[in-house]
């Protein structure tokens, strides 16, 4: 029995089909494009447990379809590969695996390069596979399809419709690039966690979400793929730059007059300078209008015109278009004159935070000291709480995340807080306090979690002087009973591996 | 959830002591007559439309007379009351009264009856002491379940600290007993050997415990009685001081404590009585001669109590002799003791009339708690400077820090709107400490700039309004939705 033939039957079957009870017209794909550019991907992924940072939490797994690119390697998004412990590639009909592991990852842009274990089998496994092509050019109004597996690897095709595009965050909070949304009923199969959406044979883009109840899938696009593919043809990998501004929009006619901005002049009020990034070094102040940057022109809304798209965020042309280390040119008015500022495009990595955004293949850092855990800030272990459940020292916590700036004056690198106490004889007393800001440790200002450590090579008298921002305040921890304790705590009950994590 | 019982105000039975044998209450008799049913008008503060009288509502509780036409109650069973009516058990007429002074902090208030003349007759109840554990009570008062009078039966559970729910931030001794206590027992006697041993105030709802109702004892009643001898009410005064216990060994060590004596000082509030003595990591070893244990009791009375203890029983003025150690130095000290206000805002607040600023349709008002469950305000500013008002000293920098919290829709400020439930910082550069500033700082007018330039905390930009559209705006806003007066600043 010829698998291949029979799929291809049945895509061509599928695509008439929906033509057909689709008000959209749509072309069935071109002959030739089928299964042969997917391959499943299946990855099982264990994350780390926050708030007990030596252990991990129970290991799971994903599906997804990824998408064969030119060089053997397969793209999928970021999300599939987020704390993989094992990744293998599947072909779609045979059933044939082959182990994969991660060329390229972008969690902020969501993208991920896989490339097939190097086991002498990769050449004949991808014998049979075509690279598909990139297409950059959906604009609203476009037909694009989704294409997803059956059980026995045959395409099933949806057809949606690219109503809107526009900038939006992907999966991590700290970074929002450009989307399709596109309309259209969107039947979950089993290999639903990353669907590859094509135009006209070529892929279009990446499936990002889909609303089923509003029937909006926001899609990953090609642009975003293309500068993904480029930055990593060319090592280092560099990322997606970024401007570092906070801007207002300048609607409010009684605002413009304040501000000196004639009727029709267009622009918008920057409302922060993030310290260090792109603008700052270009010399963008604080209540500078922002006019144009790379020549294109901004308006009230802090909109340009995009020639595909019409009116865009202006963070598209920087974001989206340009490259870490290209020169840009900003347009501002400020105190009534036109200046042009120039610089270069710099990207702020994850590790620039001084509360990570984001934290991915790697465990949460600890220090346990006889009983007393010490952790460094993070988004992700503030995220694990909930949303609803901040209260009290949480809420103290999630808004120093939200605005850092008065701890990052004080020289801090990463926000140091007790964050458990470990029922130990050293920390009698001591049980129920979390959530503090740790300020020094015997006599040594802390500004991250290796200051702690080094810091509690240091007792005095035999005490360990902990010094926190909040209530109590002050905490003695006797030096020789924590060493003792820590034996205690890793061959006792708790079991713990490792006391540190730097 | 514990909830403050607004009981029907009840005539309470003075049982001779021999009830616990089961002998019948004679009605007919006087002695009970001075437990009377309070019946309150009220009109509920509006602070989301703080130029409206508000909503009116009612309740009842129980009282009872303490001397000649002196009627003790619950102050939440009178709080924002409009007209009062005392009713008799046996007497048709209802009795028009008056507030003589009102203690939200304790949960106790003084009525007197407009005309004093028909009680004069009445015996006024008698305060006994604090009950022992396991002795019988008996409730009396007016509660749910009927019109007449009622009496409840049981004993004295336990002795504790205790929140009052009233304020929900002030805590006080209180006794708790299993003689049901209801819905209209309020302010009604507990009674033992036939004197007051408390006023029932407060319980848990059936679904979260049973069998658990809270009265108020004598000590705090008859400081309450004490404090409003020279006329008014002089509020609780406070330590203002947080001790963390000094359990740990290496804390005793560092600290050069032999014993089990001294708590730490975790905190000070610097506007609070020991707020120029007291430091940080002090330690604190007696107060007014009690040794202070390492976890911040004290023994009285043959009983270990809260340190505060000896505090609740003081006035504004009275002193506080400390023993404490600073850097390993024992050191001794008199404290003056007095009110610490700031924690006042944190807690529900009576009979105020909202305050509040209207300027071109935008609505300033002083934050409090009442305002924020009002309005229901999320914006992330105004929650952390609410809950850290106190733990972050923000009180300090801002007394009384004032939000925008609503904006009325007109063409001149129709794209502020979004910048509802934000605090308000600066206002034509005048730092806003309190609401009289924002009128202050409203009228300052800037040579050459014809703008009124609000600044809010943590937001990108500040708010504009071309000063002589806002001041045109500002009578057709007032009109339009139905503003008669375009401030209230309080009395001044």
């Amino acid at each position: 029995m010829n698998s291949s033939l029979f799929s291809a039957f049945s895509v061509l079957l599928l695509a008439v089909a929906a033509a057909a009870q689709s008000p959209l017209v749509l072309r069935p794909p071109e002959p030739g494009v089928q299964t042969g550019s997917l391959l499943k991907t299946n990855v099982t992924y264990q994350g780390h447990n926050q708030r007990i940072p030596w252990q991990k939490e129970s290991p799971g797994s994903r599906r997804g379809l990824g998408v064969v690119l030119e060089g053997n390697r397969v793209l999928v998004t970021g999300q599939m590969v987020a704390d993989a412990t094992y990744i293998e590639l599947e072909l779609p009909e045979s059933g044939q695996k082959i182990p994969a592991r991660v060329e390229a990852v972008d969690y902020e842009a969501n993208l991920a390069l896989l490339a097939p274990a190097a086991n002498g089998k990769e050449a004949a496994f991808f014998a049979g596979l075509r690279p598909m092509d990139l297409d950059t050019s959906a604009r609203i109004g476009d037909a694009l399809h989704v294409w997803q597996t059956g059980r026995v690897g045959e395409l099933i095709v949806t057809p949606v419709l690219i109503s809107k595009v526009m900038n939006e965050g992907y999966v991590v909070d700290n970074a929002s690039f450009l989307v399709y949304e596109a309309q259209g009923i969107i039947r979950s199969e089993a290999n639903s966690f990353t669907l590859p959406v094509v135009k006209g044979g070529k892929l279009a883009g990446l499936l990002l979400r889909y609303d089923s109840k509003n029937q909006v899938a926001t899609v990953l696009p090609g642009p975003i793929i293309e500068h993904f593919l480029k930055d990593v043809a060319k090592p280092p990998y560099d990322g997606y730059p970024s401007l570092g501004v906070e801007f207002q929009t300048t609607l409010d006619e009684q605002f413009r007059e304040y501000l000196g901005l004639k009727p029709d002049q267009p622009g918008v009020y920057i409302s922060k300078v993030v310290k260090g990034a792109s603008a700052e070094r270009a010399g963008v102040r604080k209540g500078d209008i922002l006019l144009a940057i790379n020549g294109e022109s901004i308006d009230a809304r802090g909109d340009y015109q995009d020639a595909l798209y019409g009116a865009l965020s202006i963070s598209h042309v920087v974001r989206g278009r340009a490259f870490v280390g290209d020169e840009v040119e900003i347009r501002v008015l400020r105190e009534g004159k036109e200046t042009v500022l120039k610089g270069k495009l710099t990207r702020k990595l994850p590790e620039d935070y001084l509360v990570l955004p984001y934290q991915f293949d790697e465990g949460p850092r600890y220090v346990l000291h006889g009983g007393l855990l010490f952790q460094e800030l993070t988004r992700p272990y503030l995220n694990s709480f909930g949303r609803e459940q901040l209260g009290g020292p949480l809420l103290r916590l999630a808004r120093t995340a939200a605005d850092p700036e008065e701890f990052e004056t004080e020289g801090r690198r990463r926000v140091v807080f007790l964050s458990a106490v470990l029922p130990t004889p050293a920390t009698q007393g001591y049980e129920r306090q979390s959530g503090q800001v740790v300020l020094a440790v015997n006599g040594v200002k802390i500004g991250a979690l290796e200051d702690l450590a080094k810091a509690l090579d240091q007792p005095v008298d035999g005490i360990h002087r902990i010094e926190l921002r909040e209530f109590p305040r002050l905490l003695h921890l006797d030096a020789e009973r924590a060493a003792q304790d820590n034996t205690q705590l890793m061959n006792g009950m708790f079991r713990i591996g490792s006391l540190r994590r730097l | 959830m514990k909830s403050p019982f607004f009981l029907l105000a009840c005539l309470a039975l003075v049982l001779p002591p021999a009830a616990a044998s089961g002998q019948a209450i004679d009605l007919s008799s006087g002695d009970w007559e001075g437990v009377v049913n309070i019946d309150a008008s009220v009109l509920l503060p509006d602070y989301r439309e703080p130029w409206n009288a508000g909503q009116p509502t009612g309740g009842s509780g129980t009282g009872f007379l303490i001397g000649k036409n002196r009627f003790l109650t619950n102050a939440h069973v009178v709080s924002n009351a409009t007209k009062l009516v005392i009713r008799t058990s046996n007497d048709p007429r209802p009795h028009p009264a008056r507030i003589v002074h009102i203690a939200h902090d304790c949960d106790l208030a003084i009525l007197e009856a407009e005309d004093g003349a028909p009680f004069e007759k009445l015996k006024p109840l008698e305060l006994g002491g604090i009950p022992k554990l396991n002795t019988e009570v008996i409730a009396i008062g007016y509660p749910i379940g009927g019109d007449r009078i009622s009496v409840t039966r049981g004993v004295v559970s336990r002795i504790d600290f205790r929140p009052y729910s009233h304020t929900q931030v002030d805590s006080h001794l209180a006794i708790q007993v299993d003689a049901a206590i209801n819905p209209g027992n309020s302010g009604g006697p507990v009674l033992q050997d036939g004197r007051v041993v408390g006023v029932a105030f407060q319980g848990f709802s059936g679904r979260v415990a049973q069998n658990v109702g809270y009265i108020i004892p004598v000590p705090v009643v008859s400081r309450f009685l004490k404090d409003v001898e020279d006329g008014s009410y002089d509020h609780y005064v406070d330590f203002a001081v947080s001790d963390f216990p000094i359990e740990n060994l290496a804390q005793r060590r560092a600290f050069g404590l032999q014993d089990n004596t001294g708590v730490m000082v975790a905190d000070v509030e610097p506007a609070g009585s020991a707020g120029d003595l007291l430091k940080r990591g002090d330690v604190l070893l007696s107060i007014d001669g009690n040794p202070v244990f390492n976890n911040g009791l004290i023994r009285m009375e043959g009983e270990l109590v809260n340190m505060n203890e000896v505090v609740e029983r003081k006035f504004a003025g009275d002193v506080l002799r400390l023993a404490f150690l600073r850097d390993g130095k024992r050191q001794e000290a008199d404290v003056e003791l007095k009110r610490f206000d700031p924690y006042v805002k944190l807690g529900e607040q009576y009979n105020q009339r909202p305050r509040y600023l209207v300027f071109a349709g935008l609505v300033f008002q002083p934050m409090d708690k009442n305002l924020m469950d009002a309005h229901q305000i999320t914006d992330s500013t105004a929650s952390y400077l609410f809950d850290n008002y106190l733990a972050e000293k923000l009180y300090v920098e801002r007394p009384e820090p004032v939000i925008l919290t609503s904006i009325l829709a007109d063409e001149v400020n129709t794209h502020l709107t979004p910048y509802a439930h934000s605090v308000v910082d600066e206002i034509n550069g005048v730092k806003i400490r309190g609401l009289k500033d924002v009128r202050d700082a409203l009228s300052r007018e800037e040579a050459g700039k014809p703008f009124v330039i609000i600044k809010l905390l943590e937001k990108g930009r500040p708010l504009v309004l071309r000063r002589d559209l806002a001041e045109a705006a500002h009578p057709r806003i007032m009109q339009t939705y139905s503003i008669r007066d375009d401030a209230y600043l309080g009395l001044e």
